[in-house]
């Protein structure tokens, strides 16, 4: 999910800056080992969800650029949305207590 | 959706190098980029470089995850297990080729024998729908194939309600001149208009006959074969409306059959006329124009509720027949409708399926072979997958192994088995009958080779699970490789099931052999050595009159009888011992001075029309009264001679010498005198009893020579067939230079009758011998392991006093143990069985006890020896090398 929703805010990114956006976005607390970003992209590739395509990063060397598509889009919407019931039930659980 | 999976998963594993290199800059990038920024932030590039990839992970685990993502995995398993198949399978090369010649064996024998039968009990007939094609019609004694006659057909295919489409074609094809540049002698046969469409076939080329083709002396019209097409017209796309002169005749090819058309009686056919018949005039003669009728079921009908449908109308057939012989027809005649493949194949149908449960036996018992051998390399391979196990291979992991080396296995062995498959088929080929329809087209198709695909992996399936659903246990790692006995159970059943099945093969195949050696010992009646026949075919295109073609064979015969070493030269219809001769019932027979005998109805008396020299030709001895003389032939009496049956049948007390019989239903016909009787020689092919039979003399009338079935030369010479043959050739050719002659010995012509067992007899014994010797195989291979198994044991029995009979004794017990309960099962099922070869055998029972004894000596020797070779083994085990291997 925080892969995708990094894409959704910031449209087209390279591996390593998704890494970097999920680092900044999670204020260094969900930090995972970096490389299993690779089979997740792998896998919403397989899934349809992201696009790939060969670029140019800013200092020249070829990067692979992973962009949202319209299914990723939907797909992130079902996840924040079933995300935010999970989590407002454990507020309530929370707050009844 | 799995299919789609496993698309996409080979369409990216087939550019696996540029994906994987892709994934491998991609990630190199992402080192590089963390290690710089941990860099800027002070620290050393080798430090940096390390961190980064602590942060990054393992490289490795990560593309193996991809792949997996990819829907690699399997591929890369496979890809494992198959290089570590091959590899184990390399390492023992003898295991290998023993379980691929097996299986070769097995499957190619499997493979060969299902090419043959396929089309004979399986294949769809070249007709669409053909399973709702019928042959309709009467069976009597003399004809047990179904016909109809001109009297009724129209009668019946008016009135009939079971069949959608009902059509006749002629009797049988007659031979026809094409006349041209280079005239040739083809089959023509009549159709109606209705046949093909009937049949479903629609003519390649042109149209089918119209309906006023069909017409009585309607326009001459002819569709000819694909064969004829091809070899006279060169495939020529302009033959139709093509004038073809026919025996003097401009007949208009109208059509072209295809390719695949074969008539529903299977006989060869090259011109297709339409039929003619005048329908009116049919109806009111009794019995009109003989033919062969098939229909087509109407959706839903089955073929007993069709014959209840004709029921009806087969009864009225009866009240036109003429009341003189109503009653022999009502007791004789019966209504027949028969599947076409039955039509076809009724008579191979039983060996068919006797050889394909052979085949199966042999299969099962190479499977077995292969079983146990698995099982074996199992025992031997428990430490092995116990590691693998240890080491954190799945149950299902391992499983998936064991199946991946028996499938290659087994596909090595399909592979072997398509290469001996193609071998034993051509062998088949060259043995083939000319009996078993179809065998001459038997090839190997795809759906045979997916057939033996199909047989190979229910086998490696079969013998890979075995071995494999043996969990390995964590005992295994300790205890160094203990003896399991569930498997030796298993083990042991399976040979005793392998000489159980190869027991019954080897009974059915004994049975077969006693009944064709008994077959062809049995002595004919007649001279066979040295004895020619040559068939002399007269087209009536040159020779129209019977005055002519009585002439023809007249001069033939003095010009034959000049030859050096001739000393009989005469003309019949017929040969005996088999093949087609003419028939009447017995109930036909009448003589002189008593009434008509009402005999047991359906007894067929066997009739031939000889010239004097038959018996001598053929050394048939006249016992009783004279042969027929030369000055008979040109009598104006009928003279005949009985054979000692049908004289003892018709006077059993008064002498028939002199007496006069009548032959037909018609109280008009012709009387015959007569004047000798000949020995009985077997007369209704080799394997059924002789006939009661009665000769008549061909006299010097046109009638005698035109009546029935052309004549056939039999030549009686003191020199061998092979200088006669030439000679006789050439006499007849300078009587006349282009009339088509087939000469063959007697002796070729009665090993042609026992084809048909021989080939049988080859073929299941064939099968037995393999089934045995894989048999024996397995039992050495079960004997030998526990030997080996008990070497300690063996060893320590020494130690302490066994002598060498001793451990023979002991290795013996068990491997007899096993052949004897395998024999004694098998024995069983033998006599159960065998009991379904009854009408294949001659002369011998199926509980034959000769056969079974020997089946039974047999089993015992090749128990022995395959017992002995292994127990020699164990009786040189040392006791100190033996406990010293402990």
């Amino acid at each position: 999910m925080l892969i995708l929703r990094v894409l959704a805010r910031s449209g087209e990114l390279h591996g390593f800056e998704i890494a970097k956006s999920i680092e900044v976005l999670s204020q260094n607390i969900l930090t995972v080992e970096e490389g299993s970003l690779y089979p997740a992209l792998q896998r919403m590739l397989i899934k349809g969800w992201v696009k790939a395509e060969w670029g140019v990063t800013a200092e020249n060397r070829r990067a692979r650029y992973y962009r949202l598509t319209a299914v990723g889009r939907k797909q992130l919407e079902q996840e924040i949305s079933r995300f935010e019931r999970v989590m407002g039930a454990v507020t309530r659980v929370i707050q009844t207590t | 959706m799995l299919d789609e999976l496993i698309r996409r998963s080979l369409r990216l594993f087939a550019s696996r190098e540029r994906l994987d290199r892709e994934m491998e800059e991609e990630m190199r990038l992402h080192r590089e980029l963390r290690a710089r920024e941990m860099q800027a932030d002070g620290v050393s590039a080798e430090e940096a470089r390390y961190a980064a990839q602590r942060r990054f992970g393992n490289t490795l685990r990560l593309r193996e995850e991809i792949h997996q993502a990819w829907g690699w995995r399997w591929i890369d398993e496979l890809r494992q297990d198959l290089r570590y198949g091959v590899r184990m399978l390399r390492k023992s090369p003898v295991f290998t080729l023993v379980v691929v010649m097996t299986l070769g064996l097995g499957i190619g024998a499997t493979t060969a024998v299902f090419s043959v039968v396929d089309r004979i009990l399986f294949r769809a007939l070249p007709y669409p729908h053909a399973d709702r094609i019928v042959s309709v019609g009467l069976i009597q004694s003399l004809e047990t194939e179904e016909f109809t006659l001109g009297g009724f057909f129209f009668d019946w295919r008016d009135n009939q309600k079971p069949f959608a489409a009902f059509a006749s074609q002629q009797a049988g094809p007659h031979a026809c001149d094409l006349i041209g540049s280079n005239s040739v002698q083809l089959f023509c046969i009549r159709m109606q208009a209705g046949f093909l469409p009937m049949l479903g076939i629609r003519p390649l080329l042109g149209r089918n006959f119209l309906p006023e083709e069909d017409q009585p002396h309607g326009p001459p019209v002819a569709l000819i074969s694909y064969g004829l097409w091809r070899s006279r017209f060169g495939r020529d796309p302009n033959i139709l409306n093509h004038l073809i002169d026919l025996g003097g005749k401009p007949v208009r090819v109208v059509g072209v059959l295809p390719e695949r058309f074969e008539l529903p009686t299977l006989q060869p056919a090259d011109v297709f006329l339409p039929f003619q018949l005048e329908e009116e005039e049919q109806r009111n003669a009794f019995p009109g124009t003989p033919m062969r009728t098939f229909a087509r079921l109407r959706p839903g009908v089955s073929i007993a509720q069709a014959r209840a449908e004709m029921e009806p109308l087969f009864l009225s057939t009866e009240q036109m027949i003429p009341t003189s012989i109503r009653e022999d027809f009502r007791k004789d005649f019966h209504l027949s409708i028969r599947s076409l493949r039955d039509r076809e194949t009724e008579g191979v149908q039983l060996a068919s399926w006797v050889l394909l449960g052979a085949v199966f036996a042999v299969m099962l018992i190479a499977c077995a072979n292969v079983a146990s051998l698995m099982m074996t390399r199992g025992a031997a391979r428990e430490h092995e997958l116990a590691v693998r196990s240890a080491l954190g291979a799945s149950r299902a992991r391992l499983i998936r192994q064991s199946l991946t080396e028996a499938l290659l296995l087994s596909l090595t062995g399909a592979g072997a088995g398509m290469a001996v498959a193609v071998g034993l088929l051509r062998i088949f080929v060259a043995l083939a009958p000319t009996g078993i329809p179809f065998l001459g087209k038997a090839h190997l198709d795809s759906r045979i080779a997916a057939f033996t695909i199909l047989v190979s992996l229910a086998c490696g399936v079969a013998f890979g699970l075995l071995p494999a659903l043996e969990k390995p246990r964590a005992m295994m790692l300790a205890v160094r490789s203990i003896h399991s006995s569930t498997r030796a159970v298993v083990r042991r059943g399976l040979v005793i099931a392998q000489i159980a099945i190869s027991t019954v093969l080897l009974s059915g195949a004994a049975l077969l052999l006693r009944s064709f050696v008994g077959m062809e010992n049995q002595p004919l009646g007649i001279q066979t050595s040295g004895v020619l026949s040559a068939a002399v075919a007269l087209p009536d295109s040159r020779f129209p009159t019977g005055q002519k073609k009585m002439q023809f064979y007249l001069n033939a015969e003095v010009a034959i009888l000049q030859l050096p070493g001739v000393s009989a030269v005469a003309w019949t219809d017929s040969l005996p011992p088999g093949g087609w001769h003419d028939g009447r019932r017995f109930s036909d027979f009448a003589v002189a001075g008593r009434p008509r005998a009402t005999a047991a109805v359906g007894e067929v008396v066997v009739c031939r029309r000889v010239t004097p020299d038959f018996f001598r030709a053929l050394d048939i001895p006249i016992f009783r009264g004279r042969n027929f003389r030369d000055a008979d032939r040109n009598s104006k009496q009928n003279f005949a001679i009985l054979n000692r049956l049908l004289a003892t049948r018709l006077f059993p007390s008064a002498n028939p010498i002199g007496q006069r019989i009548q032959v037909g239903a018609a109280k008009d016909g012709p009387w015959y005198t007569v004047v000798g009787i000949a020995e009985n020689v077997k007369n209704d092919g080799l394997n059924k009893p002789d006939d009661p039979e009665i000769y008549f003399l061909r006299r010097n009338i046109p009638d005698d020579w035109t009546n029935g079935r052309a004549p056939v030369a039999i030549v009686d010479s003191v020199l061998p067939p092979q200088i006669v043959a030439p000679s006789v050739r050439s006499r007849i050719a300078q009587l006349d230079p282009i009339v088509p002659i087939k000469i063959e010995t007697l002796n070729d012509y009665v090993s042609r009758l026992a084809d048909r067992p021989r080939f049988e007899t080859a073929l299941l014994g064939f099968f037995a011998f393999a089934g045995v010797t894989l048999a024996a195989i397995g039992l050495y291979g079960v004997v030998a392991f526990t030997t080996a198994q008990r070497t300690t044991e063996i060893g320590v029995r020494m130690a302490i006093g066994a002598t060498r009979i001793d451990i023979l004794r002991l290795v013996l017990r068990e491997g007899l143990r096993l052949a004897a309960l395998g024999g004694a099962v098998g024995l069983i099922a033998a006599l159960a069985l065998t009991r379904v070869l009854r009408s294949l055998l001659f002369q011998v029972e199926p509980h034959d006890p000769v056969s079974f004894v020997a089946v039974t000596l047999l089993l015992v020797l090749v128990a022995l020896a395959a017992t002995l070779i292994p127990a020699r083994a164990a009786m040189g085990v040392g006791p100190a090398a033996a406990l010293r291997g402990e």
